[in-house]
């Protein structure tokens, strides 16, 4: 017998394990591959600005440690199965050298294939994948037009050489490490127990607080050196958490196990010996999950909140579809027919608001608010009773009482650092036949008008206005609210076709879709590795869940032998699976707590809601996997056939 | 004395269609309470088959088991754990001790399944643990420890919680015959002076001695039995040898 014919015969007897560990190298390998090709898209780089290609080449480091860790983690479940194998060549007489070189040959020859494979599905599927991806975020402003790069193909090719290379020289060193009666006990034998020690406990807290504290500094200003310190972060928040586990875990198990008067309460027992039992795999464990969790909120935080400020700041700049100022009534009325014309769309709100426009100096003002300008030196005014009632339809409880020539400025960019104070402030307006003065009292955060017609717009009362308007022309705006003014980009066309210059069409739409290209290619790649981590996530606990329910069935078939009821077994192992759940979740959702806090203060913004709804619904996700994990495995557990 | 276990027209299929084998053809018997019966037989004979069946950790083809005048066939799962947990105590084959637990917590299971309090398994552990000389060895892992300590293990976590009806597969396999002749002692102590009832089955006609009837199958069903009545122990060896010769196969085939 070749050592060639026994390897063979090998693949096809361990044909699940080797399918389990070719199928996830081929699954990093296409993510890598897409990643870095969305890197090379020419459109991208063009679009990258500075920042944007700091947060890529953060997004690639953290992809490598990911693909490294994940390969590594098949690796480790693949050759676990294998000890006993090994074992019997030994036994058999075949020499360590000899073993040593097949496992390292048949490693090197699947990680190759594994490349070639991956590399060939990447290059075919990576543009379906893109598209997919895309639908799934609802980013389809997002215009990237997919194509192969050289440039990816080769530093995939690089990255995934080492990867395999250093895997298949742990092969090979397998047989050198372990003793042939460690091979044969490998499943057997619980790992030793590491001390709980106070020590490690605190140098854990102290790397884990410095990471932090590097990433809330780092917002400050120290980028010179980007990814250094990022490398810097990572090393000393995923040290510190694996230090953080092995002795919180260590200590909190021990602790049980001392109070026998839990430890000998039911099957309490089991679960916590056999989380002992394996003590520094679920060590290891905890820490991937804590960190894959916590860079998956990072991802979803960050682009969901890039999505939310963006969507929110629009969103208070269009308080409607479409707003234009009217231009008679036979273009009210085409304008009417074509909305009622649209299908996807119905009208839900249509406003008609007098205002008057004048050309007006801000003398008190140092820097007068942008919608000013953008109006040529503008400003719209308009009566309180209008407001009133236009806020009371839009559901805003908001009530203004003027007097005189008091005023009250709409000022939906309002910025505390930059935007005028207001109150006190005056507006010398150019009406006919005088120039009248305006005393602002104060301003409001929002508008009512829409960003082109509203311009800077300034509540006035009543009386004011209707003396005005006497010797000054009336403007009467239209706005006009939709259903999914979002996709309403035919219907906008056509709209911005019959209005003039001088209607100042006004829509939601447009703003819309510009403020999500901008930032699409953050939001996007936030979403994409956000989803690559949650599928990661999944599988590690996967392969864990896998490889522990089968070594652990035949422990459970004696349990029930000896008078244990499923529905007892069940509750033991829902507990475990919780200990090694809840524990990362928690400390993940604090890594990316502080992460996302250096994002705000990058950003100038408060995204405290984004993120709570990015952790809420990761949690979520997270709970069913729980629930998804328990049922499988108490499924294998209870399988009469061996899997 | 009431009847204990009783077993009618039992059968036991193996395997679906094609490779089918018949491991029990068509077993009945019945034992009394405070019973000492062995059940001897060559390799392959249905003996833990038969062990199994009666013990409700499988289930027969057909035919009828009552334990304690419970019929364990209509029994629910759920019942049959119970059930398994308050009255029977197992002695298995290969031992099954769970690898994660220490020698001792392998030895408390029982009773920390049933709730006992903590001080009073203490209590128990210790007695048990000096009964069979296991003292030095519970802080140990099994795989820590030989395949006679093991066999020791699994009969203290068998008895320590006063089953009404033991269960052992080759008990004494593993052992030296000073550990087999204690772990007997115990079992026959406990037979005799707690009236538990026991059911063994064994190779070995020395350990055969010690029970008060001997039931022998033979490709799946009962041959003949052995009942001690007065007899001495070592006339009773006597005769199971006897029977074994006549049962075929010869002497070095049973041991
Ligand atoms: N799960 C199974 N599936 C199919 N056949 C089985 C199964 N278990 C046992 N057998 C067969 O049933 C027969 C009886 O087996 P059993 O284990 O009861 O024998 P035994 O008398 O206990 O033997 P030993 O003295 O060697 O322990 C054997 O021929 C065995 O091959
Ligand atoms: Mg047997």
């Amino acid at each position: 017998m070749t050592l060639f014919s026994i390897a063979r015969k090998n693949i096809k007897r361990n044909f699940y394990n080797y399918f389990l560990y070719f199928a996830s190298m081929i699954f990093s390998i296409v993510i890598f591959f897409t990643f870095v090709s969305l890197q090379y898209n020419d459109q991208i780089v063009k679009a990258t600005t500075m920042k944007v290609d700091g947060a890529f080449k953060a997004a690639s480091v953290a992809l490598i440690i990911f693909v490294s860790i994940f390969i590594w983690y098949s690796n480790a479940f693949f050759t676990r199965k294998r000890k006993k194998e090994v074992g019997l060549y030994s036994l058999l007489g075949v020499k360590k050298k000899q073993i040593g070189l097949m496992l390292f040959y048949e490693n090197f020859v699947m990680g190759i294939l594994a490349l070639v494979i991956g590399v060939i599905l990447g290059a075919l599927l990576s543009k379906f994948f893109v598209m997919l991806l895309m639908k799934l975020v609802g980013a389809a402003a997002v215009d990237v037009h997919f194509m192969i790069s050289g440039k990816a193909i080769i530093e995939t090719v690089i990255v995934f050489a080492i990867v395999i290379l250093i895997t298949s020289f742990e092969g090979y060193r397998l047989i050198y490490r372990f003793k042939l009666i460690e091979l044969f006990q490998a499943e057997k034998k619980g790992e030793s127990t590491p001390k709980a020690s106070i020590f490690a406990a605190i140098f854990a807290v102290i790397l884990i607080g410095f990471g932090y504290w590097l990433a809330l500094d780092m917002s400050l200003g120290i980028w010179s050196n980007f990814l250094f310190t990022v490398f810097l972060i990572l090393a000393a928040v995923v040290i510190g958490t694996y230090l953080f586990f092995r002795s919180l875990s260590v200590y909190l198990l021990k602790l049980s196990k001392k109070n026998k008067r839990y430890y000998y309460n039911g099957i309490n027992i089991i679960g916590t010996s056999q989380l002992l039992y394996r003590i520094r795999g679920n060590a290891r464990v905890l820490t991937v999950i804590a960190i894959l969790s916590a860079v998956t909120l990072c991802a979803f935080g960050t682009s969901y909140s890039l999505y939310y400020t963006n969507k929110k700041s629009v969103e208070t700049q269009y308080p409607f579809s479409f707003a234009y100022i009217s231009q008679g009534p036979a273009l009210d009325h085409k304008v009417n027919e074509i909305l009622d014309q649209a299908k996807d769309h119905k009208v839900t709100n249509t406003v008609s608001v007098p205002a008057l426009k004048f050309e007006a100096d801000l003398p008190d003002m140092d820097n007068p608010p942008s919608q000013y300008f953008m109006d040529l030196r503008r400003v719209t005014l308009m009566p309180q009773s209008e407001f009133n009632k236009l806020a009371g339809e839009l559901g805003i409880d908001d009530k203004i009482h003027l007097k005189g020539n008091h005023a009250i400025a709409l000022d939906n960019e309002y910025n505390a650092n930059y935007s005028p104070k207001y109150k006190g402030e005056h507006a010398i307006i150019h009406s006919k036949p005088n120039k009248a003065t305006l005393e602002f009292i104060g301003f409001k955060e929002f508008n009512l008008l829409n960003r082109e017609v509203g311009g800077l717009t300034v509540v006035v009362n009543d009386q004011l206005f209707n003396q005005l308007s006497k010797a000054n022309p009336v403007a009467n705006i239209k706005e006009i609210n939709v259903t999914n003014a979002a996709d309403a980009g035919q219907l906008s066309n056509k709209l911005a076709d019959i209005l003039p210059e001088k209607a100042k069409f006004s829509d939601f739409y447009k703003a819309y879709k510009g403020a999500m290209s901008a930032s699409g290619i953050m939001i996007f790649m936030g979403a994409f590795l956000g989803l690559v981590f949650v599928l990661a996530t999944g599988s590690i606990i996967y392969f864990k869940q896998l490889t522990e329910a089968t070594a652990d069935k035949d422990r459970y078939d004696i349990l029930r032998k000896i008078g244990v009821s499923n529905k007892e077994i069940k509750g033991s192992i829902a507990k475990q699976i919780l200990f090694i759940f809840a524990l990362p979740l928690i400390l993940g959702i604090l890594h990316s707590a502080f992460a996302l806090a250096s994002l705000s203060k990058l950003l100038g913004q408060n995204i405290v809601i984004p993120v709570l709804i990015s952790m809420g619904v990761y949690t979520l996700i997270y709970i069913i996997y729980y629930f998804l994990t328990v049922n499988s495995y108490d499924k294998i557990v209870k399988a009469k056939k061996r899997i | 004395m009431k009847v204990m276990l009783e077993a009618g027209n039992v059968k036991k299929v193996y395997g679906q269609k094609g490779h089918i084998y018949t491991a029990l053809k068509d077993i009945n018997l019945e034992i009394k309470e405070g019973e000492f019966v062995g059940i001897m037989g060559p390799s392959g004979s249905g003996k833990t088959t038969l062990l199994n069946i009666l013990s409700t950790i499988d289930q027969a083809t057909s035919g009828s088991i009552r334990i304690d005048g419970n019929d364990i066939g209509k029994m629910k799962e759920e019942q049959l754990t119970s059930f398994r947990r308050e009255k029977l105590g197992f002695i298995f084959q290969d031992y099954n001790l769970l690898d994660t637990l220490t020698i001792e917590e392998n030895i408390v299971l029982p009773l920390a399944l049933s709730k006992v309090k903590a001080k009073e398994i203490d209590r128990r552990v210790k007695e048990i643990a000096g009964k069979f000389g296991i003292e030095d060895i519970l802080s140990k892992f099994p795989y820590q420890v030989s395949g006679g300590q093991k066999q020791r293990a699994a009969a203290s976590r068998a008895i320590i919680a006063n089953p009404s009806l033991i269960f052992a597969d080759e008990p004494t396999g593993a052992l030296d015959s000073k550990s087999a002749t204690a772990l007997l002692q115990s079992l026959s102590q406990l037979n005799v002076k707690d009236h538990a009832t026991i059911m063994m089955v064994t190779h070995d006609a020395f350990a055969a001695s010690f029970c008060s009837r001997v039931l022998f199958i033979k490709d799946g069903v009962i041959f003949t039995e052995l009942v001690k009545g007065e007899t001495s122990r070592q006339e009773y060896f006597q005769k199971i040898l006897d029977v074994l010769s006549a049962l075929g196969g010869g002497k070095g085939d049973l041991i």
